[in-house]
């Protein structure tokens, strides 16, 4: 049994499938390329198939990743290319690799997400304004989000610091009425904090003018921590 | 011509995939090279669209062809139709983003009578004129076939053509005549002479109605004496050399059905009297065994599905089921490759093989009665004897099922409270027979479902001249079935009365209820068979604002003598068969399944091809 890793893009169109989709999508592009996937047994036998953390519906990514296991070693680059021959314009392997059987799982691997968010600007404001803001917002110890939740279907306000979910932020382009930032945020099950929110936190204490229901967002990787560094799941454990 | 831009509309709406296509198996074609751009219409939801075999057909038939393009249409849902008004974006196609004003055909599936006013709300979203005789050059040609188009007259003045039967040949013989008259600069009326002498063309504008002075029809009469009197169905006589593609898209989201389908027959020999399809899709005719296995095996190689279904009216009467089935079986268990087998009559069918396929799951069993006593079941020559089913159920419970689903109708021809009695009656037989299983060889829980459907008399059946009840028996029936129905196992559900009798006026309903169909879309109606969308206050008011008496064509018996708004179509089963088939029912009379021998429906004299001939 082999089990290989693949890092993959979800782009143009394609922003617009769920994770779920994308997983159905990726099992019946498998079976077309006649993949000798390793089934789970049972009553209901699935391919093993594992994902990263689930995209939420709108956002591109070049830093999507899958492990699947294989009954025999195929080669990587036969696979590459007759795969991405069978996908839908908009999903696209950009890398793969056999990891070990017994390597960590996708989902416990994941801890940060590098992003870049494309805003558009109510009204004009210098780069150098900007970048106070961001300075100024990062500075904070405490960035309180107030986040409704359910608990026995009882709605709850709870405060959430995200802080020290946030590892980066930095502009990185600006233009007449738009800039992109990138950040790097903390993703999975130890804390997982979406772009969007902080833009929209941005824009609320530091009044950012930022058109906000025209956020674009695009996952530019995904990262574990390993020695203290950021490193993709390509390259961790393996 | 001119591709809309979409992005802001899609993050707007929920499930956007809807409306972005792309999916695999989706076909791209270089505009400069199309003579016929051709959207193949669906008047409901991508989900359920994308469900319905006869549409994956006939895009790829199209498709097929160098010079033509077929494309998707489907009704947005509420939240994209706001989108859409509020930004002045005409409806477009999947394919392209193309609005569908700029293709030549728009061809509508009618499937349900319930989907009528999508099909008015999608043509005004593409900014196309919702009557025939207001859509000069510069619109679309709107066509529509599907067993709904056997009774056209309610939809008459908004379809320019309707395409009668099975539209694998008369699809491309209609598209040959339109690229020569495209070229021409003609007006549109020279079109439609120039097809209506193709077997199964039928053009509305053509014919004229006379009625009597108590609203029955006297005559349908063509405006000149060169049009056709009677329309002929088409068929396809032999199911191995019809099309049938080699590839279907792939959608992306989760649909209703999502399986590769192989189409396994067509038509029924059953004769259900209640039961259309039965009826309009005759003679029966059968794929071969090597062909459904070389197009399954196609099928799922292209689509890269987990699931195989056999698709037709009643799949065990397949002449090589048992064959056909483990061979399916041997080939595809190995693959994790489930096989469903729709339609089952599983009176004729050993469970043992459904437990085979099932290996996985027990998922339940469904089983169709459709009536309480045997008096009745005769009536509608349903022909399930009461003991097929409770061996069957205590066969199924000691195999371990529990979860059992029983169909019912109420309504039928010739029903009195004592056959609700016996619909009460078996279900407690099948909790008897549960119960009388021993323990560690049943299920955990029985879990018996009752679903009751009100009876929708149709035009072509025996029971065509009959009186449907009206929402108050309905409803009556439905409620002294549930005070009887209260048991801890049984779950009892039942369909909306109203949109029953809906479906009953459209079902048979003439040509001037049109104007009732175009009132209730200008009240507002759309998406009817989505109970959350049903009004039929808006609809009361439409029959109300147009004078138009409801009960006339839902609740009232026809004599034998009138003339039905569907006359002048010829199914091959002649009226005189359908006379003598509801005389039987008044009768209890069984007719015997026609693969036994012929019981005379005409289809034999009128159409080769099928069993007829074997």
């Amino acid at each position: 049994m082999n089990k290989m890793r693949i890092r993959f893009s979800k782009k143009d169109w394609m922003v617009f499938i769920s994770h779920l989709d994308l997983m159905r999508t990726m099992e019946r592009v498998l079976r077309r390329g006649n993949i000798p996937l390793v089934f789970s047994h049972g009553f209901n036998p699935h391919p093993k198939m594992a994902f990263s953390t689930a995209l939420a519906l709108g956002i591109s990514s070049d830093g999507e990743y899958m492990d699947i296991e294989v009954e025999e070693e195929i080669d990587l680059d036969v696979f590459k290319s007759s795969i991405n021959d069978q996908l839908p314009k908009g999903l696209k392997i950009i890398q793969c690799k056999y990891v070990d059987v017994k390597s960590k799982a996708l989902m416990a691997i994941a801890e940060y997400s590098t992003y870049t968010v494309r805003c558009c600007l109510i009204e004009e404001h210098s780069e150098e304004e900007l970048k106070k803001q961001v300075a100024d917002f990062m500075a904070n110890e405490e960035i309180i989000l107030h986040k409704t939740i359910k608990k026995k279907n009882i709605e709850q306000i709870k405060e959430v610091n995200i802080r020290p979910f946030i590892k980066n932020i930095e502009i990185i382009n600006k233009e007449d009425g738009s800039c992109i930032f990138k950040m790097t945020l903390a993703t999975g099950s130890k804390g997982n904090l979406k772009p969007e929110v902080v833009i929209e936190k941005l824009a609320e204490l530091k009044k950012t003018p930022i058109v906000l229901e025209k956020i674009r967002i695009h996952r530019l990787d995904l990262y574990g921590v390993n020695n203290g560094k950021l490193v993709t799941p390509l390259e961790i454990n393996v | 011509m001119n591709k809309l831009d979409l992005e802001d509309l899609l993050f707007e709406v929920e499930k956007p995939a809807r409306y972005i296509g792309g999916e695999t198996n989706a076909v791209q074609k270089e505009i400069e090279n199309i003579h016929v751009r051709f959207g193949f219409a669906f008047p409901d939801v991508y989900e359920v669209g994308m469900s319905h075999l006869g549409m994956h057909i006939l895009y790829n038939l199209l498709n097929d062809e160098a010079d033509i393009f077929c494309e998707r249409i489907f009704a947005p849902w509420i939240d994209m139709e706001e989108s859409l008004r509020k930004r002045n974006i005409p409806l477009f196609t999947l394919e392209t983003h193309t609005p569908i004003g700029d293709l030549d055909f728009v061809g509508f599936t009618l499937q349900y009578e319930l989907s009528y006013t999508n099909i008015l709300n999608m043509l005004d979203l593409g900014n196309i004129p919702i009557k025939s005789k207001d859509r000069g050059n510069a619109y679309p040609f709107i066509v529509a076939g599907g067993p709904c188009a056997y009774n056209p007259e309610p939809l008459a003045e908004i379809v320019d053509v309707f395409l009668m039967g099975e539209g694998e040949e008369i699809l491309l013989e209609v598209m040959e005549k339109y690229k020569k008259w495209k070229t021409c600069g003609l007006p549109k009326k020279k079109f439609l002479e120039d097809i209506v002498h193709i077997k199964g063309v039928y053009i509305p504008s053509f014919y004229e109605i006379v009625y009597n002075e108590d609203d029955t029809i006297k005559a349908f009469i063509p405006k000149n004496k060169k049009i056709p009197t009677k329309i002929s169905k088409r068929i396809m006589k032999n199911l191995d050399e019809a099309y049938y593609p080699k590839k279907v898209i792939v959608p992306f989201i989760e649909v209703v059905h999502e399986r590769a389908m192989v189409e396994i027959f067509r038509g029924c020999t059953r004769g259900c009297r209640f039961c259309q399809a039965g009826m309009i899709y005759r003679p029966v005719r059968e794929r071969s065994i090597d062909k459904v296995k070389e197009l399954a095996q196609e099928l799922i190689q292209t689509t890269g599905y987990e699931e195989l279904s056999l698709a037709s009216l009643s799949t065990s009467d397949y002449s090589k089921i048992n064959e056909l089935i483990r061979d399916l079986i041997d080939t595809y268990g190995s693959k994790k490759i489930g096989l469903s087998l729709p339609s089952l009559r599983l009176d004729k069918f050993p469970l043992e093989v459904i437990e085979e396929i099932q290996k996985v799951k027990k998922t339940g069993l469904t089983f169709a009665p459709e009536a309480g006593t045997q008096r009745l079941r005769d009536a509608i020559n349903k022909g399930i004897t009461e003991d097929d089913l409770i061996e069957t159920m205590k066969n199924a419970f000691s195999l371990g099922w529990s979860t059992v689903k029983l169909y019912f109708m109420i309504g039928l021809p010739t029903e009195t409270y004592e056959d609700l009695d016996g619909i009460v009656d078996l279900a407690y037989k099948v909790v008897d027979a549960y119960y009388h299983t021993p323990r560690e060889k049943r299920g955990k829980g029985l879990n018996l479902t009752i679903s009751i459907s009100s009876f929708v008399p149709k035009a072509y059946t025996p029971f065509q001249w009959e009186a449907q009840d009206t929402t108050e028996t309905f409803r009556e029936k439905q409620n002294y079935l549930k005070d009887k129905l209260k048991h801890k196992n049984i779950k009892y559900s039942y369909h909306g009365t109203k949109t029953s009798f809906l479906e009953g006026i459209f079902a048979r309903g003439d040509r001037k209820i049109g104007k009732v169909l175009i009132k209730a879309w200008e009240n507002g109606c759309k998406f009817d068979a989505w109970g959350e969308h049903f009004e039929y206050e808006k609809w009361r008011d439409a029959f109300e604002a147009c004078t138009i008496n409801p009960h006339f064509y839902a609740n009232r018996k026809r004599g034998y003598e009138e003339v039905l708004p569907w006359d002048f179509i010829d199914i091959g089963v002649t009226k005189s068969f359908l006379k003598r088939e509801n005389e039987n029912a008044k009768k209890g009379i069984l007719t015997q399944d026609c693969r036994m021998s012929c019981t005379g429906c005409g289809i034999d004299q009128a159409f080769m091809g099928g069993v007829c001939n074997e």
